[in-house]
């Protein structure tokens, strides 16, 4: 199995994690050209998570911005309320092809956290969520959420508290303990196999959106726009696309508040540079010394230093162009699709969303742009009311604290 | 490739028929001025060889003693240049053999080809560097390099190594191997595991170079334990946690009283 995207990707693990790595690659390996994997596969995403998700033609946004037709596809409306939860449902059954009765997860936003204590609930696993304190502060409810699904969740207190160092200390814990536990790693970045195994779960995306096109008569995308963190939804929905030149790929990265280290989380920039991190060989916002540096973004699904290496490697290949939104270009954007669509978009869907809106009226009518909207919106109702200076919403808290327990 | 001061030190414990000790620092921790005197101390002690950490933002492989000296030295502005300068002065000073352990992002970045060069150039006679494994070999020269400027580029395999796996390293590995007493990350123990002992063995089966057992080497009981099997007790952790518990006072005592103890 390919370990590398041209320069990018590999697995620069210590000696540690080769060997459980290795097996991971076989059985993953095995389990690809296994109808039989894929028929269960297909059977959990169907009949658990609720695919094939719609793709909604935004008939009201498109006559507003009076241009090209925009397509949603609606990720959100899967089980835990995101894309996250198809490459967990794949690599629990992996899981459990390698007898292991634990899983490990990293998680930023905490969807995939959430979507990895679903599925260890659903096929029997104990679960182990790490969550930076920075995540665990304006994402709360998946905190509640998890638990109640029967995971641990740990918050991480060392480095920079957010999503990069809860990846580390999954991986620590995963060196700890290789034998009873996989590490459900959620994006397409990590040590081989990881970024092609997530890479091919999610691809279903990408395979419906081109079959729901076609119900409604179109021949194909022009543009497909995708948010990316690390990269896992972008690479769902732009992989069946990749030999098709005449569709524009385009990833959107967060450019939070601004230009300036630790006001933003655009890799791809001036201040992103080739390195060797977590495993994997990609871009990183780092400083000359090759130390992370710190990121911001309003969305925490995105708020990451780094990228899956395929993306890289599609970018160096000009296959893929990376643009960015803003928190406030965000925030407006979760308004728009509200009112327009009756859709309330994650934060990190809206940057993707923000893009559109920019885009969309620039193109003719016959010009068809397919978003994925990778998550819905109710994870970010604290963080919502509070940049919409929702004061009712503050009165409610307050009463609701003064009931207390 | 030549011998260096590491070859040297290791002929040097197998003539004596002891068992060597290697400690560790994080560069910069608890300031750059004090690793100079703690590696001092640890040399006039009786240390064989001392690895030089170069504090990284993501260190993968260690476990909470290490990862909290290495940001600490980062807060405090701990740049890649330093780790060569105080590595050109401390070679200087002290007689026996230092290595750098990095994280590969570091050498990466610095430059593989410059990073060997300027390592071996301010003294290092050897480089750790556990997440670059030889499968990446192809696309980044570093083993290469490490020999160019001989340098020993010191593998660690761990008790989830297949024998596949040891063999393969077996065939890339100079000056010594470092065998990881336990599957996990860094940091002092209790206990030693019971499988030591045969993981040992099996080792010793398929490398043709000393020994280093390291991770979860905490005294002297462990150090005792392990004479006659390996060829050198490394602490890392044990030590960072004696640096942490005392003032920059008596500090320097405290290491020394440490490893006093270790070695009697």
């Amino acid at each position: 199995m390919k370990s590398h995207f041209g320069q990018y990707g590999g697995r620069y693990v210590p000696e540690m994690l080769i060997p459980v790595l290795e097996e991971l690659e076989k059985v993953y390996f095995k389990a690809k050209k296994d109808k039989k994997f894929q028929k269960e596969f297909e059977y959990y995403l169907k009949t658990f998570s609720g695919r094939p998700t719609p793709l909604t033609y935004a008939k009201n946004l498109t006559e507003k911005l009076g241009g090209a037709k925009i397509y949603l596809k609606n990720e959100g409306l899967n089980l835990t309320g995101a894309h996250k939860i198809t490459h967990c449902i794949g690599q629990a059954l992996i899981a459990k092809r390698l007898c292991k009765t634990r899983l490990i997860a990293e998680t930023g936003a905490g969807q995939h956290g959430v979507a990895t204590a679903t599925v260890a609930a659903k096929f029997g696993f104990s679960c182990t969520v790490y969550m930076g304190e920075v995540d665990i502060e304006r994402q709360r409810p998946n905190v509640f959420l998890m638990k109640q699904l029967g995971a641990t969740v740990i918050p991480v207190s060392f480095g920079s508290k957010t999503l990069k160092d809860a990846v580390n200390a999954a991986l620590k814990d995963y060196i700890e303990n290789v034998d009873s536990s996989h590490y459900v790693l959620g994006s397409v970045l990590g040590p081989h196999p990881y970024p092609t195994m997530n890479r091919d779960f999610q691809s279903i995306v990408g395979r419906e959106i081109k079959k729901q096109l076609k119900e409604y008569q179109e021949n194909k995308p022009d543009f497909v726009i995708a948010c990316v963190g690390g990269g896992s939804n972008a690479m769902g929905a732009f992989t069946p696309f990749l030999t098709n030149k005449q569709v524009a790929l385009i990833g959107v990265e967060a450019g939070g508040r601004g230009k300036g280290i630790g006001e933003n989380a655009i890799r791809f920039s001036g201040e992103g540079s080739i390195g060797v991190v977590e495993g994997y060989k990609s871009y990183f916002l780092q400083d000359n010394d090759g130390q992370l540096q710190p990121t911001h973004s309003i969305a925490a699904g995105l708020d990451y230093p780094g990228i899956g290496p395929e993306l890289s490697f599609l970018r160096d290949q000009k296959r893929i162009d990376f643009v960015s939104s803003t928190d406030n270009e965000a925030l407006r954007a979760v308004k728009v699709l509200a009112n327009s669509e009756g859709i309330i978009p994650a934060l990190e869907s809206a940057h993707a969303l923000a893009y559109a809106i920019k885009l969309a009226p620039t193109l003719s009518k016959e010009k068809v742009i397919v978003v994925n909207v990778s998550g819905r919106g109710d994870k970010d109702l604290f963080i919502l009311a509070k940049a919409f200076k929702d004061k009712n919403f503050y009165e409610f808290l307050k009463k609701e604290v003064g009931n207390g327990y | 490739m030549v011998t260096n001061q590491l070859d040297r030190q290791l002929q040097q414990i197998k003539d004596k028929g002891r068992i060597g000790l290697m400690t560790h620092v994080v560069i910069g921790y608890p300031t750059l001025k004090e690793t100079v005197i703690i590696v001092k101390t640890m040399a006039e002690s009786g240390v064989d060889f001392i690895e030089l950490q170069i504090p990284f933002s993501d260190p993968l492989a260690d476990g909470p003693t290490i990862m909290k000296a290495c940001e600490e030295s980062l807060r405090s502005g701990t740049k890649v240049k330093d780790a060569f300068s105080i590595m050109r002065k401390l070679t200087r000073e002290v007689s026996i053999p230092l290595l750098f352990m990095a994280y590969y992002n570091t050498v990466f970045k610095y430059g593989v080809g410059k990073f060997c060069r300027d390592a071996a150039s301010a003294g290092a006679s050897g480089l750790i560097v556990p997440d670059m494994p030889i499968e990446e070999e192809n696309n980044e020269h570093f083993y290469a390099n490490c020999q160019k400027y001989n340098l020993h580029a010191i593998h660690v395999v761990s008790p989830a190594s297949t024998d596949e796996r040891l063999k393969i390293n077996a065939r890339h590995a100079t000056g010594f191997v470092y065998a990881a007493a336990r599957q996990g990350i860094t940091g002092a123990k209790g206990e030693l595991e019971k499988t030591l002992s045969s993981y040992i063995t099996k080792i010793n089966n398929i490398f043709m170079i000393p020994i280093a057992v390291g991770f979860g080497i905490s005294k002297k009981e462990h150090i005792q334990a392990l004479k006659g099997k390996a060829n050198i007790a490394v602490i890392g952790s044990a030590v960072i946690d004696v640096i942490d518990s005392s003032d920059s006072k008596d500090r320097e005592r405290k290491v020394r009283q440490f490893l006093k103890k270790l070695k009697s």
